[in-house]
């Protein structure tokens, strides 16, 4: 019904690029998250897919159909945003029927159709309710109304979470994932800052930054084949420890004083940067320890405890650690684990 | 607000209390002196009687005002003048508030500044010009002048408020319209005007009282006292009453009175715009 | 999109624009011109006379005077209305019982024409019964008391005290306005650190207040560069020209004399001065806006 495809997408403001050339596939029901640092350009690609920004060059295709110089409203899709973006002047109903409304469509039709979305969502009470009389999680379900009553093929997100306090957010979170779930076939783009959001929500994520995309990928092709240490940085908290290190002609990989042949050939050769994450560590048993460091702080989260050591390393672990901060401690590296990127 | 000063009774709040009362008072003299004297003779006012509190009523003076023909023809005129004028200002402004809040442009700034500064001259600086063009029209000693000037002069104030306004409304709102299938015309329509609504009231009350209370411009652009309004009738009355002041006090009375009901009424708006205006530049 | 922009744009600025344009820019510019005719008003031939208007103005006495008097007239025209209207404000920045009262007293001459503020104080003035003499008369006696409007040395500050009666609530507001919006944490600090009241305004109340002081005497600034109406009424810029200002001298010339072009000689020196002042507010506005934010 309706792929979402980008092909050499630009944007400049002025003499400024926000978008280098970006293409990119999105297939059709699929839940693609637009993921990176503020300012990397994901919601001006988002905001390029609605049609609210018009693209300095490439095109834009939606179910097959170029829209590059299409209206926003003419591309069949809808679009949550971060501020809800609901009109304080109008009731919830008003809302909702706000663009069957603009189109013309019969009173009778769409108080019909408000009611039947809004039973969809569990907001059928509030219909008569104003914007300010509602909370966070009752607001972000209005919006999503006010999206699904057009029967949009596409469902653009722009950080729809990010005002919402962090147990709401986690309720939120899954509730649009049910909605995708719902909504049969349905494409959604999503784009967050959190990478959280991005690893749970996401069929595929887009990782971008300055314009550019880094990596897509499923989140677990993202988390266990990162192809750069921006990547393998954004993805996963706490982040991957990074350190020095080189690769010699076998394929042995030394770095902080150890040298380890990990289990996966690598093909990069010499002056490394060597990548391990956090859980990928653990605390030696007796004359195993790959290294040693000395470790600062600890930070117990209950479930798991996070290590900082000097060298820097973070390490994760499980089970409750013996060692107060200032001990010198032995660690093991995982080698399967082991992400090795060009310096 | 927590933290201003609270006042119980010390002799410190009564000091307090008496400067405010005699500051009020002083204030309102002039205005009751008007009052006492619609409601004197003339006769009573030359024997120097007119600051005391009257024994009875005389209303005599509004009734010669009141029944006086030339007095309905003064207010005709400037309702004809100011209700047309305060909405089609605020409309103006409102076009281009929006223009210049949610469509911004390059150079957009400059000439809304060259806009903006346009409520900071004195009106005489385009005075002559202005006579001879509707004198060239033919339309001097008619209201369409008045209603002219007052409408292009009324831009800036609305424009400078209206964008200010439009400014704090989300863009987001727009772009969610715009989305929905909107136009930027059902945008301001079905938007940015219904929640401008408050913003819209305290324009139309300033732009009211100023056009109502406006001397130069029906000073300069009429002539005969068929199209005067009411404040140059005031002045013209001056001449026929001379010595009459209990109808003078009267006339500047119900002369005041559209802008005192709107004042009362919509102080809130009225002191917000001005200092809404005032405040951003 | 920014194809729809750009129409909307046109659509919704020309109205506005087109009016403004006709009606406020073009009379300004073509007022340029006027001033180096000797139009008077009527006649379709007149002539251009270069600098001769300009020529004119350095040696007009009036004109002299009229400037004096504009100096004069905005000078006391800010000062007044702005420190009593700080001091209301002050006075009125509390939990006080009918402060809504008094702020409306204070405040309800703003909504008077001139005309009707300078009918007012003529009566004020009055000679015979009016209530300045009358209270003169009976604190000090008959001989003290004064024909204020008939008199070259008292007429101009007459016509500024009526002025600053109707001036002073707009001041005030502002005011008011600025100090609700002085964070009451700050407040706070200055009780914590043992700051006495006139402290408290001396050292933080009035610098804050420094946004809002420029608010208000750029506002007077302005609204006395216009000020014309209420000596129309009250003197007519009499008695002997005593109190004409700029806009009087020029209506005079224009309206009365007929001398549309040097009128228009004298409205533009007026202009350059509201110039000077704009592009001075505007200086304040930028630097204090990244003071302030």
């Amino acid at each position: 019904m309706a792929r979402v495809t980008l092909e050499n997408i630009r944007k400049s403001f002025g003499s400024v690029e926000v978008i280098r050339d970006v293409s990119l596939d999105i297939e059709r029901g699929e839940f693609m998250v637009f993921v990176g640092p503020s300012g990397c350009g994901k919601s001006t690609m988002l905001r390029l897919i609605s049609g609210l920004e018009d693209v300095s060059g490439g095109a834009i295709r939606i179910g097959g159909r170029d829209v590059t110089g299409v209206a926003p409203s003419k591309r069949r899709l809808a679009m949550v945003f971060q501020s809800y973006a609901l009109f304080p002047h109008l009731d919830v109903a008003g809302n909702i029927g706000f663009g069957l409304a603009l189109a013309r469509t019969p009173a009778a039709e769409i108080e019909r159709r408000v009611r039947d979305v809004a039973e969809r969502l569990g907001i059928a009470d509030l219909l008569a309710r104003m914007p300010r009389q509602l909370s966070g999680g009752e607001r972000q379900r209005v919006a999503i109304g006010r999206a699904i009553i057009r029967d949009p093929e596409v469902f653009l997100f722009d950080e729809p979470l990010s005002n919402l306090d962090a147990a709401l957010r986690v309720r939120m979170r899954l509730e649009i994932a049910r909605l995708h779930k719902a909504l049969d076939g349905v494409t959604m783009i999503y784009v967050t800052h959190d990478q959280t959001e991005a690893m749970t929500l996401a069929d595929r994520i887009a990782v971008i930054n300055q314009g550019r995309i880094e990596q897509v990928g499923t989140p677990m092709e993202l988390y266990h084949h990162p192809a750069n240490t921006f990547v393998a940085g954004f993805i996963g908290a706490p982040a991957m420890n990074f350190l020095d290190g080189s690769v010699d002609d076998s394929g042995a990989v030394t770095f902080a004083g150890i040298t380890i042949m990990p289990r996966q050939p690598v093909s990069h050769r010499g002056r490394a940067t060597i990548g391990v994450r956090p859980e990928s560590l653990r605390l030696a048993g007796t004359g195993e320890a790959d290294l040693v460091a000395r470790l600062d702080h600890i930070e117990p989260l209950g479930a798991e405890t996070l290590l900082h050591f000097d060298t820097p390393l973070t390490v994760r672990v499980n089970e409750a650690v013996p060692a107060t901060e200032g001990d010198t401690l032995g660690l093991v590296v995982d080698r399967t684990r082991i992400h090795v990127f060009p310096p | 607000m927590a933290n201003r000063p609270t006042l119980h009774v010390t002799p410190w709040t009564a000091a307090l209390m008496a400067i405010l009362v005699m500051l009020a008072v002083l204030f309102l003299t002039p205005t009751v002196g008007v009052l006492l004297s619609s409601i004197k003779t003339t006769r009573a006012i030359a024997m120097g009687d007119l600051w005391s509190i009257p024994g009875e009523l005389f209303l005599g003076n509004y009734a010669e005002v009141l029944w006086n023909p030339a007095v309905h023809r003064y207010f005709v005129n400037t309702l004809i003048v100011t209700v047309p004028a305060t909405a089609a200002s605020t409309a103006l402004g409102v076009l281009a508030g929006y223009v210049f809040a949610k469509l911004p442009f390059r150079g957009g700034g400059i000439l809304f500044l060259a806009i903006v500064a346009g409520m900071f001259f004195p009106p005489q600086v385009i005075l002559v010009p202005l006579f001879r063009l509707f004198n060239g029209l033919g339309l001097i000693d008619t209201l369409w002048p008045i209603f002219l000037v007052h409408t292009a002069l009324g831009i800036p104030i609305c424009t400078l408020l209206m964008r200010n306004f439009f400014a704090t409304v989300p863009d987001a709102l727009r772009e969610a319209a715009i989305l929905e299938g909107a136009s930027e015309w059902q945008v301001l329509t079905r938007v940015a005007i219904p929640l401008g609504l408050p913003a819209l009231a305290v324009l139309a009350t300033l732009q009211f009282t100023w056009i109502w209370n406006d001397f130069l411009w029906p000073l300069i652009f009429t002539q005969s006292d068929e199209k005067r309004t009411i404040m140059i009738g005031i002045v013209n009355l001056k001449g026929q009453y001379t010595v009459a002041w209990g109808v003078q006090g009267a006339l500047s009375l119900i002369a005041s009175l559209p802008t005192l009901v709107i004042f009362l009424f919509f102080q809130r708006y009225f002191i917000k715009g001005m200092t809404m205006g005032a405040v951003k530049g | 999109m920014e194809r729809e922009n750009r129409f909307w744009r046109v659509v919704l600025l020309v109205l506005p624009l087109s009016v403004f344009a006709v009606f406020v820019v073009w009379p300004l510019f073509s007022s340029f011109w006027y001033s180096f005719t000797d139009w008077n008003g009527f006649d379709p031939n007149y002539a251009f006379v270069g600098f001769d208007n300009f020529v004119r103005i350095w040696t007009d006495r009036l004109f002299y005077g009229a400037i004096v008097n504009t100096a004069l007239w905005m000078v006391a025209a800010i000062l007044l209305p702005t420190l009593l209207g700080l001091a209301l404000a002050l006075l009125l920045d509390r939990q006080i019982r009918g402060a809504r009262i008094f702020k409306t007293i204070f405040y309800l001459p703003i909504c008077l024409s001139a005309i009707v503020v300078g009918q007012i104080w003529t009566w004020i003035y009055q000679p015979d019964w009016g209530l300045l003499n009358a209270v003169i008369s009976f604190v000090a006696g008959e001989p003290f008391t004064h024909a204020w409007l008939a008199r070259p040395g008292s007429a101009l500050w007459s016509v500024i005290v009526a002025w600053s009666w109707q001036q002073t609530g707009l001041s005030m507001v502002i005011y008011l306005a600025g100090l609700t919006a002085i964070p009451s944490d700050l407040l706070e600090v200055c009780d914590i650190e043992g700051a006495s009241p006139w402290q408290r305004i001396r050292r933080v109340v009035v610098p804050l207040l420094i946004p809002s002081t420029i608010v208000v005497i750029a506002l007077s600034v302005i609204n006395s560069l216009k000020g014309f109406d209420i000596l129309y009424i009250m003197t007519g810029g009499g008695p002997f020209h005593s109190s004409d200002t700029l806009a009087m001298h020029m209506y005079n010339e224009s309206f009365k004399k007929y001398l549309m072009g040097y009128g228009s000689a004298i409205s533009v020196v007026l202009f350059l001065i509201a110039l000077v002042i704009i592009g001075f507010y505007f200086r304040q506005l930028k630097r204090l806006d990244e003071i302030y934010g």
